[in-house]
């Protein structure tokens, strides 16, 4: 068995743990079955840090070290980051709607941050798509990696900078003390989002190396220099045309 | 012939992307000589001029340029003493002609005096107020050659250096390639036209299918 | 022969930048009376409502501030071409100086913007004053410096590339966030006469890291501009 399908069992197994608690956790009188939400949106948020803290750390060893594996690593964690965020902040409007009654609450700061977050990081994928040049793509996003990054902390930070009038997200604060099975159903999820993220980052890395030798085999077989491709004009031809 | 060359590539491959451009690069240029290298159109002149100019990293190979061989980290003191006259002029269009000499003189650490010997030498001292976007291409050339008259390089690379001048600035670009030469420095011409260069040269090469072979030397 | 100094070669940078600024105008001609109109522009897309307005003044001034000051770092005369790129490289130019110079050069030019468009604002929009207002000087001296600080490493991640002209401003506008962020939150606290340390200490974290950030990685993408 190859490493994909032990870390892609393992991710289907710890899903299913993740999913027995949040199922067994006493819900919020107020939230009702709505409290359940939590479970896939703090693993998410959380993961989408963890990603893109991973981008960081990927795009200074790219910088200093100048081995491929370390850009194609920092390109799928953001990758993968991007998809987290998104499923973060979907799963807050889900449950934004009929908590607060409506998707998008402005007086929601984690929210917003997250939100512009996301759209950085879908300029990271956007600037690797502008730039041909493995190398020259490589270095420019590995800045940008480590750019994009200031607003990571600022995100998680947001609820005690921004005055807002609603408290953020409740659960995640650490000096409310949360029921133990809340939190056994929280934490479970946050492994198993984990592991799904492994699971992702191993597969996507693959990908990644795989198109890079297959790049580099047709341009082994593609040896024409730029300039051989260039052949005589047909002179006679263009005086008669 | 002196003992070591100025520059030396070894093995050079260069690749845009998946586009190979440059094709195992062998070439020694001579300290005290002026080389020449013709090639068509797209032929990879330009790139091979950047290699020598420490400006382009080769995809494989080595470059070793004034005895030092680059690696990832190019010491400015070599690139100092390297100049490079390349299709684009390299002028701030909005400043005038000396004050773009005098931007050179002063990040290359030279008094500001001598900007104005040097305009008088490339014939501009008439006109080093107008603003480079007012000037013609031959007068842009003329502040470039007096850069390079001003920094001194010991090794000059050329790209289509007479490409669209007159006599006199053609005649220019003739005597600061020997006041080069004279220093014990080298310069590199590349070109479509042989003929041009060809009676300031001491060995020409020729740039086919991405590699470099010899054109005879005279 | 031996160049100036970083800080004589930051210099040379800045000076030139300022010079061609001098000469083109572009930021003086183009983008403050751009800036103006979308202040002109805002009132009239949201109603004739006077105490609204006021209300919204300063928001509005730090997000035209943001959106058209950006302007300012991506000016062309500020783009360099590749020719005079190598050219400063083989020089001997130190990539960290030249980020400094340049970044000097938008900074003072977000100055002049600021300078114009805040009192416009505050004719335009008649907020309500605030207490302590002197601090709102240095939240546009950080918020200068910070936007020069973003738009020239923008400037850089992009320079060349097809897209540039609407990838720029796609990273700049959320880069930008902790600055704006900084900005209102100062304005908020002083108007409600509560402690201005966090967000200010927000503006000064965020441009310090960007500075160092900024200096660290101008040799890579130099390099990476070739």
């Amino acid at each position: 068995m190859n490493r994909h399908r032990i870390l892609g069992l393992s991710a289907l197994v710890v899903i299913a743990i993740g999913l027995y608690f949040g199922s067994q956790a006493p819900l919020d009188q107020l939230q009702g079955e709505y409290t359940r939400i939590m479970y896939v949106h703090v693993p998410s948020a959380w993961l989408a840090y963890l990603s893109f803290l991973v981008t960081l750390v990927a795009s200074i060893l790219w910088l200093t070290k100048r081995r491929l594996v370390f850009d194609r690593v920092a390109e799928s964690s953001v990758s993968i980051g991007v998809f987290f965020t998104a499923l973060a902040l979907m799963t807050g409007m889900i449950w934004g709607y009929p908590v607060w009654g409506t998707f998008w609450d402005w007086g929601d700061a984690r929210m917003m941050t997250t939100a512009l977050m996301f759209f950085v990081y879908v300029g990271y994928l956007a600037l690797r798509r502008s730039i041909p040049d493995p190398a020259m793509r490589a270095t420019r996003s590995a800045v940008l990696g480590i750019v994009a990054f200031f607003l990571v902390p600022l995100s998680y930070l947001s609820v005690l900078i921004v005055r807002t009038l609603h408290q953020g997200i409740t659960v995640a604060r650490p000096d409310s003390p949360i029921d133990g099975e809340i939190l056994l159903a929280l934490l479970s999820n946050v492994g198993a989002f984990t592991v799904v993220y492994l699971t992702f980052m191993s597969l996507k890395t693959a990908i990644a190396r795989g198109e890079e030798e297959l790049e580099e085999q047709s341009a082994a077989v593609d040896a024409t220099p730029a300039g051989a491709a260039i052949t005589a004009p047909n002179l006679e031809k263009v005086r008669d045309v | 012939m002196p003992s070591s060359p100025l520059v030396q590539l070894n093995d050079v491959a260069v690749r845009y992307g998946r586009v190979p451009v440059l094709n195992s690069v062998e070439l020694e240029v001579p300290a005290g000589e002026a080389t020449g290298i013709v090639g068509p159109n797209g032929s990879g002149k330009s790139t091979l001029l950047r290699v020598l100019a420490t400006l382009l990293r080769p995809t494989e190979g080595r470059v070793s340029v004034f005895g030092t061989e680059m690696g990832r980290e190019t010491a400015f003191s070599i690139r100092r003493r390297i100049a490079l006259i390349g299709h684009q002029p390299a002028l701030y269009p909005q400043l005038t002609l000396r004050e773009n000499l005098v931007f050179v003189s002063r990040l290359s650490g030279h008094s500001e005096e001598r900007v104005d010997e040097m305009l008088d030498l490339v014939g501009l001292a008439g006109a080093k107020h107008r603003r480079a976007e007012q000037s013609s291409h031959g007068m842009q050339r003329r502040v470039e050659f007096a850069r390079v008259i001003l920094t001194k390089p010991d090794l000059l690379l050329l790209d289509e250096a007479h490409a669209g001048l007159d006599r006199e600035a053609g005649q220019l670009v003739d005597a600061v390639v020997e006041n080069v030469r004279s220093r014990g420095g080298a310069a590199v011409f590349v070109s479509h036209e042989l003929d041009r260069m060809l009676p300031l040269v001491q060995s020409t090469y020729e740039l086919v299918g991405g590699a470099v072979i010899p054109g005879g030397s005279r | 022969m031996t160049g100036p100094s970083f800080w004589g070669q930051a210099y040379e940078i800045g000076r030139k930048d300022m010079r061609v600024e001098g000469r083109s105008g572009e930021v003086l001609n183009i983008t403050i009376p751009f800036g103006a109109v979308a202040l002109l522009l805002i009132p009239l897309a949201i109603g004739i409502d006077r105490p609204l307005i006021a209300s919204v003044g300063p928001g509005m001034f730090w997000v035209v501030t943001l959106l058209f000051g950006m302007l300012v770092t991506f000016r062309h005369s500020a783009t360099e071409t590749v020719a005079n790129r190598e050219m400063m490289v083989l020089l001997g130019m130190d990539p960290a100086a030249q980020f400094v110079g340049r970044v000097s050069a938008s900074f003072l030019l977000l100055l002049v913007f600021e300078g114009v468009l805040a009192p416009l604002t505050i004719v335009l929009y008649n907020p309500d004053p605030v207490s302590g207002w002197p601090v709102l000087l240095v939240v546009l001296l950080l918020m200068a410096i910070g936007l020069a600080l973003i738009g020239t490493l923008a400037s850089g991640i992009t320079s060349g590339l097809r897209s540039r002209n609407t990838l720029a401003p796609l990273l700049v506008a959320p880069l930008s966030l902790p600055l704006l962020v900084g900005a209102s939150q100062t304005y908020e606290a002083l108007s409600q006469e509560s402690s201005i340390l966090t967000p200010i200490l927000l503006l000064v974290a965020v441009v310090l890291g960007l500075a160092v950030v900024g200096v660290l990685t101008a040799r890579f993408l130099e390099e990476a501009s070739r």
